[in-house]
């Protein structure tokens, strides 16, 4: 699953120009899986089970990931940018980032010394920012770059201490990771899977993915925020890397039905799988959309803790990310016949 | 020599101040292709000494600076995480979610904690580095006091401009070393005293003890100054790609700035003026007052987004800087 997602991360897709990491998901699918791209580009997955479930059961992960489009270039040849999808403008000055024809650039600003006091304590903003590609003027950055191309955080994928990953893009490339491994496995009954798009810009992919699968019940496969470094006390860390898959009750956009919220924990203190709630009401993913899509879809969201959300060092646990798998097929399963 | 391929080489090593060992040990290897005469003083700055060195000639010095800004280790947290300060004037609005090196007994690698855009406008107060292991583990690789620096890869972006950490001033090593190669077999004026002295970012007691051993008669400093970027004051710049940076400043020797500026027009080499009120902010400011005084002047290569991992700098700027040296070294400072 961990090969798998590292080509995920190291892949490029945000909101809104998922076609590469559409074509890579694909080109992972096994042979007796069907397939196909709805009109928003949402990846369809379909793979028959033993059976035919008594309920259909859609799983969700999104396929776009936050990053940057290009929005005006200047006279000196400097790229004026801005996010797509919520990033903190702190993670991106310094960086390398490349546009998605691979042209490299940088981000800064003028040097700490020529700053005044105010100037380096308050917070960077984005239109303080701008992608330095080395052009000697516009004509030159236009031969590169055009207005409303895609850029990434250029960082690479990186094992980290006990067991532990580094990269961008975990958001949600691991829900993508879980469904392909899920895929990959003989399973007892029909499954959907959707690789949704847009989820960053207000998770709208999902939406009409579940219009038009209209299933039973869904359950979302994702990464929510942990805060649990140095300096942060008791509910603020929201959840823990090492503590296990998160069930959540409640975030900024759902509030999960609380008899599969149930469901789920009992299924994990069941099996022995790690499992974990949040301390905190935060994030959103595409429950939001889902719950309240056709007529309404009882939705189930289990997350991968990841500490740096949207940020280019995105950090998670191994074991998180099996137990979430791990947890994932036995709701899938148990939401087939309920 | 290829001036990209030196300057990758050089920008690729560790080297935070105060632990300049290993940058040390490459610009030593460098400078054995110019001289056999040369090595690390006790303190760890880097030598050469080309020339007889028997009373016939005068000293130049020519000193750049090996250290590069970093953290430094100052505590291990019960959970295993580390605070760190800067060493030297990283900028510090840069760090968040960076991937870092610590450089302990091993090499391991960690992230600077950030809150998610998900936690609201949260800040972490201090420098966090999570690398991932328990207090335990990390022990094992990482004490007090190790440095700390922030991963970014040399890169060439459009022709001949350069991203990388620790231009400053590797880019003023590279020069040094593409001037060494321009007077290669050249009777100079000078016997040459080359210094690349450590702990300029902190404490520039590098070059006050190698200016000492120097006993230059005159030296030119080669250090990095600002380019303009977009959000900066033209006044307060210099532009990248319009040549080497001559200092003029109360601090420094304005005879040799002028004869620096004579010589740049002779030989048609590309430089712009950098004009300071007192003094320079470099290692020239301890050079200048070493011993009896050292008439001393600055030669500044323009850079972008200096004390960032993503400096810039334009390959043209480091050559015209060597190529001024070279024109000193072996034309001499005149009457």
């Amino acid at each position: 699953m961990f090969d798998i997602l590292k080509k995920l991360c190291l892949a490029d897709g945000c909101s809104g120009d998922e076609g590469d990491i559409a074509r890579l998901i694909i080109s992972m699918l096994p042979a007796d899986c069907e397939h196909y791209i709805d009109g928003m580009g949402n990846v369809i997955v379909n793979k028959k089970g033993a059976k035919t479930p008594k309920n259909k059961v859609m799983l969700a992960a999104h396929m776009d990931e936050v990053g940057f489009i290009a929005t005006y270039i200047t006279g000196e040849g400097y790229i004026r940018f801005a996010p797509v999808g919520g990033i903190n403008a702190e993670t991106v000055i310094g960086r390398q980032l490349h546009l998605k024809n691979g042209t490299i650039g940088v981000t800064g600003t003028k040097a700490m010394h020529q700053q005044t006091k105010e100037e380096r304590e308050s917070d960077v903003k984005f239109s303080q920012l701008a992608i330095d590609i080395g052009a000697s003027g516009k004509e030159e950055a236009e031969q590169r770059v055009r207005q409303g191309d895609s850029a990434y955080f250029d960082c690479g994928y990186t094992e980290l201490g006990d067991n532990m990953i580094k990269a961008k893009a975990i958001d949600d490339r691991i829900g993508c990771a879980i469904m392909l491994k899920l895929l990959n496995e003989q399973l007892p009954y029909d499954i959907v899977c959707a690789f949704t798009v847009q989820e960053e810009i207000g998770a709208r992919g999902a939406k009409a993915a579940a219009y038009a699968l209209k299933p039973d019940y869904a359950v979302v496969l994702e990464t929510t925020t942990a805060c649990d470094f140095a300096g942060v006390e008791d509910e603020q860390r929201i959840c823990e890397l090492g503590k296990g898959c998160v069930i959540s009750y409640m975030d900024k956009g759902a509030i999960y039905p609380r008899q599969l919220y149930d469901m789920a924990v009992q299924k994990a203190n069941t099996l022995g799988i790690a499992a974990q709630t949040k301390t905190l009401i935060a994030g959103g993913n595409d429950s939001q959309s889902i719950i309240s899509a056709a007529g309404g879809i009882p939705t189930l969201a289990l997350s991968v803790p990841c500490r740096y959300l949207h940020s280019p060092a995105c950090v998670i646990k191994k074991e998180d990310a099996l137990a979430t798998a791990e947890l994932a097929r036995a709701v899938f399963e148990e939401l087939c016949i309920l | 020599m290829d001036i990209i391929d030196t300057l990758f080489r050089l920008c690729s090593l560790d080297g935070v101040s105060g632990d300049e060992a290993r940058a040390a040990e490459t610009a030593v290897d460098m400078l054995k292709n110019y001289t056999d005469d040369c090595g690390a003083d006790r303190f760890g700055n880097v030598f050469a000494r080309i020339g007889s060195f028997d009373g016939d000639k005068p000293t130049l010095l020519l000193d750049a600076h090996i250290d590069r800004v970093g953290l430094i280790v100052n505590y291990i947290t019960e959970d295993g995480f580390i605070k760190a300060s800067p060493c030297g004037g990283a900028d510090r609005r840069v760090l968040s979610a960076q991937t870092v090196t610590v450089c302990g007994r091993e090499k391991i690698k960690g992230v600077v904690s950030v809150f998610p855009p998900h936690a609201g406008d949260k800040k972490v107060k201090d420098i966090v580095i999570d690398t991932g292991y328990t207090k335990q583990q990390l022990e094992k690789y990482v004490s007090l006091g190790d440095r700390i620096t922030i991963d970014s890869e040399p890169r060439e972006l459009i022709d001949g401009t350069v991203t990388a950490p620790a231009i400053d001033d590797r880019a003023g090593v590279a020069a040094i070393l593409y001037a060494l190669e321009l007077i290669k077999g050249k009777d100079t004026a000078y016997n040459i005293f080359v210094s690349f002295s450590v702990q300029e970012e902190t404490t520039e007691a590098g070059a006050a003890i190698a200016a000492y051993a120097s006993s230059a008669d005159l030296a030119l400093e080669v250090d990095v100054s600002f380019a303009r970027t977009p959000d900066s004051k033209p006044e307060e710049c210099g532009e990248a790609g319009k040549g080497v940076m001559i200092g003029i400043a109360p601090s420094l020797s304005r005879a040799l700035s002028d004869r620096l500026i004579d010589l740049a027009q002779k030989g048609e080499i590309p430089y712009q003026l950098e004009v300071m009120n007192g003094r320079s902010g470099t290692n020239a400011d301890k050079i200048s007052v070493t011993k009896g005084g050292i008439p001393c002047c600055t030669l500044s290569i323009p850079i972008k987004y200096m004390h960032t991992p993503t400096e810039v700098v334009r390959i043209e700027d480091i050559s015209s800087t060597a190529r001024l040296i070279a024109e000193f070294a072996l034309n001499g400072k005149g009457e």
